[in-house]
């Protein structure tokens, strides 16, 4: 009887030692979201990214205070520089001297939803720009391989060191502070277009709406998809603008607390057609089960495609032409995975770092 | 001849039923007429289909029953010559049904779509994956100098 008392207490102890562990973790991390808005940084640091396979890589010169940030940066090729001032997102072009200034969406942080869907664990310690951090993991709940690793500044918290993770598991970015001066004073012109820059403002996106709202603003019915991966959560409809291409279409948009779904819709046949531009790697074929004969498999999830030439243009797939002519289109970026659908009456693209096989299952269900 | 004339024999020289005279007018014919030569590549592509489908051996008692009919030894009841021109009916219609279909729908039916993996991003790809990304750089979590090195590289690539 006091034996099976001591177990029981036993138990009891190590639950809640992992339940205080999770909480400490994920605190850690909040507090970490709350250091970048809140403290004056300056800072260099080097960020990698994988995109289609290649590995780009660029310095930034960093400059962060009262919840603006700034990136500064070196690549191999050119120089650019990326402004949030906390309402708007501006690129700049130093040769140009042209600055992009577009809408910065705003996410509603919901720490209730990531911590749903994601744990969040201890995983050591490590120097990092000379200074001791906190590594924290962060991995799906349900299954799935860590999504972000993130060491903190035991001090500060800040988030000295990230790395992300798609879906399947694979590096698609991180970065890391070589430098950083916590507290350094930052002008207080960082973060405004430099004095004599053209600004070019090609719309971006609109207001947070309802389906309905947004159905009733892009005129045509906006048909939200019958299945998304059961973490994500709907967190609004937008009107999408890019003036630059001349292109307009409804969003809404998904969550599950950290990573986010992006469905596009537009009506069929909207547009002058214009010529594809994806160009293919001279792939195989697949056949109509999706078995791949000699290509590449699709690394979402095994679904037999054909790399190639796209056939038409953002115009296409209204409707005419025989019913077999109807392609998807996918891209995979290495983190986000895009892809195209010809649905019946809308074009739909669907956005986010998910397996190609449930990019597919959210575009059809768009009906 | 003209082309009302030709489609009344078009069938017959579709499954090689025409021989002759009357069988080089109609090649002449669709030779420089386009639409009987849509016509009869329409009949043909019915034609193939039904050369798909399978052949079953008729019952004896129905081939008796046939023979007795074209030898006029029985007369058959008027309700079911009714019956027999119903069935016709029915067959024709059935068959009208098939080439319309094998019109619209082509040899195959409606096809899944196939899945393009394309490489290289055209504008409307470009545009939903930067308002994607602009969505990204707003999330919890996020590394923003990473995402604004992609939104470079997309740039670059488009």
């Amino acid at each position: 009887m006091r034996g099976r008392a001591l177990l029981a207490a036993a138990v009891f102890a190590l639950a809640a030692g992992a339940a205080l562990a999770q909480a400490t973790a994920w605190d850690a991390v909040w507090r970490s979201e709350a250091a970048t808005a809140g403290t004056s940084v300056v800072g260099r640091a080097h960020t990698m990214v994988v995109e289609d396979g290649r590995e780009r890589s660029a310095t930034a010169l960093v400059h962060a205070a009262g919840g603006k940030v700034r990136f500064d940066y070196e690549g191999p090729r050119r120089r650019w520089s990326v402004i949030d001032d906390g309402r708007n997102l501006i690129r700049l072009n130093p040769p140009a001297r042209t600055a992009l200034v577009l809408p910065r969406p705003s996410l509603v942080l919901d720490r209730a939803l990531a911590e749903r869907n994601y744990v969040a664990r201890d995983a050591g310690e490590a120097p990092v720009a000379g200074r001791p951090t906190r590594l924290v993991e962060i991995a799906p709940r349900r299954k799935g391989p860590v999504a972000r690793r993130l060491w903190l500044d035991r001090e500060t918290s800040f988030a000295l060191k990230r790395e992300h993770y798609n879906a399947q598991g694979r590096l698609t970015s991180a970065t890391e502070y070589e430098e950083v001066d916590f507290g350094a004073p930052v002008p207080a012109d960082t973060f405004s277009v430099p004095e004599g820059w053209t600004k070019v403002e090609p719309g971006g996106q609109g207001p947070r709406l309802t389906v309905h709202e947004l159905s009733a603003r892009i005129g045509f019915p906006v048909r939200p998809p019958r299945y998304v991966p059961g973490e994500y959560v709907l967190l609004g409809g937008y009107v999408q603008e890019w003036g630059r291409w001349d292109i307009r279409m409804a969003e809404l948009r998904y969550t599950d607390g950290l990573r986010v779904l992006s469905v596009y819709e537009r009506p069929k046949g909207e547009g002058p057609p214009r010529p594809g531009m994806a160009h293919g790697r001279g792939g195989r074929h697949g056949d109509r089960a999706g078995r791949g004969r000699e290509g590449r498999r699709d690394r979402g999830g095994g679904r037999g495609a054909r790399s190639g030439r796209h056939p038409r243009g953002r115009g296409g797939g209204s409707g005419f032409g025989p019913p077999g002519a109807e392609v998807m289109t996918l891209v995979d970026r290495g983190t986000e995975k895009a892809l195209r659908y010809f649905g019946a009456g809308l074009v739909v693209v669907v956005v986010g770092d998910v397996t190609a096989d449930e990019l597919v299952r959210v575009a059809k269900s768009v009906e | 001849m003209i082309c009302h004339k030709v489609r009344r024999k078009l069938a017959e020289y579709a499954v090689g039923g025409l021989r002759g005279r009357t069988r080089a007018r109609i090649e002449e014919h669709v030779r420089d007429c386009a639409a009987c030569r849509a016509e009869l590549a329409a009949l043909e592509r019915t034609g193939g289909l039904l050369d798909s489908v399978s052949v079953e051996e008729a019952p004896a008692e129905t081939w008796a029953a046939v023979q007795r009919e074209m030898r006029g030894t029985e007369r058959v009841p008027v309700a079911r010559r009714v019956r027999w021109a119903w069935g016709t009916a029915a067959g024709a219609v059935a068959l009208a049904a098939l080439v319309v279909g094998a019109f619209v729908l082509g040899p195959m039916g409606p096809a899944e779509p196939q899945l393009v993996v394309a490489t290289e991003v055209d504008e409307e790809m470009q545009a939903t994956i930067e308002g994607h990304l602009s969505a990204v750089w707003a999330a919890p979590l996020s590394d923003e100098a990473a995402v604004g090195l992609r939104l470079a590289v997309l740039e670059d690539d488009g």
